[in-house]
């Protein structure tokens, strides 16, 4: 990992850097050496926020696991 | 047998992330359709030498039944045009694929609905959804977080763990070139729809 790599990897762990973005600046880079990388460095994964999604989740969830209406 | 709920990986992060945690087999936790587009499947396993490139090709002929691989103009034309130039790499192939399989019109019909699978949201923002109440697009944390949820799996942050760690420990020993022949044989037999 060069030194201008870690601004690129720190941007997109912090969800401000989508995986293509990224992927393209470390040279189409594959996800997997993005994963590795990621744990190079100590960083962890971008999370998806959840607040303002909850309803959209649930809706998920309600389609994964219908609950049987007796 | 076709069912009510259609689950699309639509890039190829969920399918890497669970193929490092050996947690392939989470996608088949619920009961839908598993679709993943022919491209998105090539750009996780093209290199053998790959984070969970080899577990994705095992897990995927272990599970053919299952697995829809949908076939895309996107990786036809791509394959076609590496017939004059093998080294060809298409970065956004796979999320092109993705968007033109999700877009087809037949693909959610009468009462059906879709869940969209992605690492993150690069493709959902090139997708125009015709239908918010019919699609909802998750991550592979919701969906494993969900999973936790109902209690199928034991912890959704250990999965993200596990896939870390083998990120952290793999080689970079590109000890398979000489099976990439073999692999790409194999992407295609998978890819490839029978008639």
């Amino acid at each position: 990992m060069s030194e201008t790599d870690r601004p690129a990897l720190e941007a997109y762990s912090r969800g401000e850097l989508t995986a293509i973005a990224l992927r393209r600046r470390l040279g189409d880079a594959s996800f997997g050496d993005v994963l590795m990388l990621l744990g190079e460095a100590g960083l962890p994964l971008p999370r998806a926020p959840v607040a303002g999604r909850e309803a959209q989740i649930e809706r998920a969830r309600s389609w994964m696991f219908p609950r049987d209406v007796a | 047998m076709s069912r009510d709920l259609k689950l699309f990986v639509v890039d190829t992060g969920p399918l890497i992330t669970l193929a490092a945690a050996r947690s392939l087999d989470y996608l088949l936790y619920i009961s839908a359709d598993l679709i993943i587009p022919d491209a998105v499947l090539h750009e996780a396993t093209r290199d053998a030498a790959r984070l969970g490139a080899e577990d994705i090709i095992d897990w995927v002929k272990a599970h053919r039944e299952q697995i829809e691989i949908a076939a895309t103009k996107a990786y036809e034309r791509y394959d076609l045009a590496r017939i004059a130039a093998p080294a060809l790499r298409e970065s956004d192939l796979g999320e092109r694929a993705a968007v033109e399989v999700i877009e087809e019109p037949d693909r959610l019909r009468g009462a059906e609905r879709g869940l969209l699978l992605c690492e993150e949201t690069a493709v959902l923002r090139r997708v125009v959804v015709r239908d918010r109440e019919r699609i909802v697009e998750i991550s592979t944390l919701d969906f494993l977080r969900i999973l936790e949820a109902e209690h199928r799996i034991q912890s959704a942050e250990q999965v993200f763990e596990l896939a870390a760690e083998a990120g952290r420990s793999a080689s970079r020993v590109e000890k398979l070139s000489a099976n990439d022949h073999a692999t790409r044989t194999a992407i295609l037999d998978l890819v490839r729809q029978p008639q």
